[in-house]
């Protein structure tokens, strides 16, 4: 385990993807659900570790090496569960770069407070769709 | 007292938590309101007009808006979910200004980082149980043993039989550990704070402080013999 180890908690649609575009890119990455079967998702050529936990379980967590991890994800659909794992990584273990993907824009100020990138889909929708409109219903492409 | 002056508690959780606490703390003269996310449990909890019921997750911010939370004295989050009960303390504490947060916790694991995010007071259910279970299964049975700070302190109580070593004993003369205090004697249904005269006799229950249980062993030693 380098540098750029990477834990992801919570495989779904969005964990699965991160897992994979990481894997394919080389890194090492871990991704942890307390539901097996979720693990489907990912590709056959995901070359990372997967893990059966929840994702805020100390001792999971400690056996999958957080304190090595440089970026932790956390993208679980449940909000609160989400912010106590990125808490978790963040105040416990130190963990570096830690992301938690949360759909209630209140409770943003709770992981900002930490240093703990927040990602709303709802306020990046609003802002995408916001732009889209500004600039006149034509889409500009790159 | 005066109406206004109550103190106001919130609570969150599901019924069967919420409702023998929401009684005890109304009957303690407390002003109760009581978030709960199940509609006909709350319609249950509402039969009581004393309890002021707001149906809803308490782990959204308008919710506990609704229910006031900022005039709140004490929020005690009891859901089956940890995570909801850390984020209820959190968000009392961060938006509301809440003076005491107590959570309610399954896993025992967490509760040092509950406590290090700021949560007042961490209750772990388990933690209490398996304490008093290994406590009863180690202990003589005339020992009840409370723990508290996290199981750091003890308060244990002990009657001393007729073949006690330590009857008519002052307390100076027991050579005690230092980390045990005798803090209270029960003798004959009235409580006496002793001093370093006072002596002890067959039937009397001591109560004693502790902070090494271990130093207890020696203690059991000197009641029995």
């Amino acid at each position: 385990m380098e540098k750029d180890y990477t834990i992801i908690g919570g495989c779904g649609r969005l964990g699965s993807s991160i897992a994979s575009k990481l894997s394919e890119a080389n890194k090492d990455v871990m991704i942890i659900d307390h539901d097996k079967s979720s693990f489907r998702k990912l590709p056959m050529s995901f070359g990372g570790l997967t893990m059966i936990a929840s994702i805020s379980d100390l001792d999971r967590l400690k056996n999958a090496q957080i304190n090595k991890a440089s970026v932790f994800i956390a993208v679980t659909n449940d909000d609160n569960a989400n912010i106590c794992a990125a808490q978790i990584a963040k105040k416990l273990f130190h963990v570096e770069k830690v992301i938690a993907r949360i759909y209630d824009e209140d409770k943003i100020p709770l992981l900002t407070k930490m240093n703990i990138e927040a990602i709303c889909p709802t306020r990046l929708s609003v802002d995408q769709v916001y732009d889209y409109m500004e600039a006149g219903g034509k889409h500009d492409g790159k | 007292m005066m109406v206004s002056k109550k103190k106001k508690i919130l609570l969150v959780g599901s019924f069967s938590e919420v409702r023998s606490l929401a009684n005890s703390l109304i009957s303690k003269n407390f002003k109760v309101t009581i978030i709960n996310n199940n509609y006909e449990e709350c319609e249950k909890l509402a039969e009581n007009d004393k309890l002021t019921v707001i149906y809803g997750d308490g782990s959204k911010k308008f919710v506990l808006d609704d229910a006031d939370a900022a005039s709140c004295h004490i929020a005690i989050a009891l859901t089956k979910s940890d995570e909801a009960n850390l984020i209820i303390c959190e968000m009392c504490k961060d938006f509301f200004h809440v003076q005491k947060c107590v959570s309610m916790l399954n896993d025992p694991m967490k509760t040092e980082f509950f406590y290090q995010m700021g949560i007042d007071r961490v209750v772990c259910a388990l933690n209490m149980i398996t304490n008093i279970m290994e406590e009863n299964a180690l202990m003589d049975e005339m020992m009840k043993m409370v723990p508290l700070d996290k199981g750091k302190l003890h308060i244990v109580e002990t009657t001393i039989l007729h073949n006690s070593a330590m009857i008519g004993k002052k307390l100076w003369e027991l050579n005690l550990p230092k980390e045990i205090i005798i803090g209270c004697i029960v003798r004959d249904d009235k409580s006496l704070i002793p001093r370093g005269d006072t002596s002890v006799k067959e039937g009397d229950t001591l109560l004693m402080i502790t902070s090494d249980i271990d130093e207890l062993s020696e203690m059991k030693e000197l009641t029995i013999n």
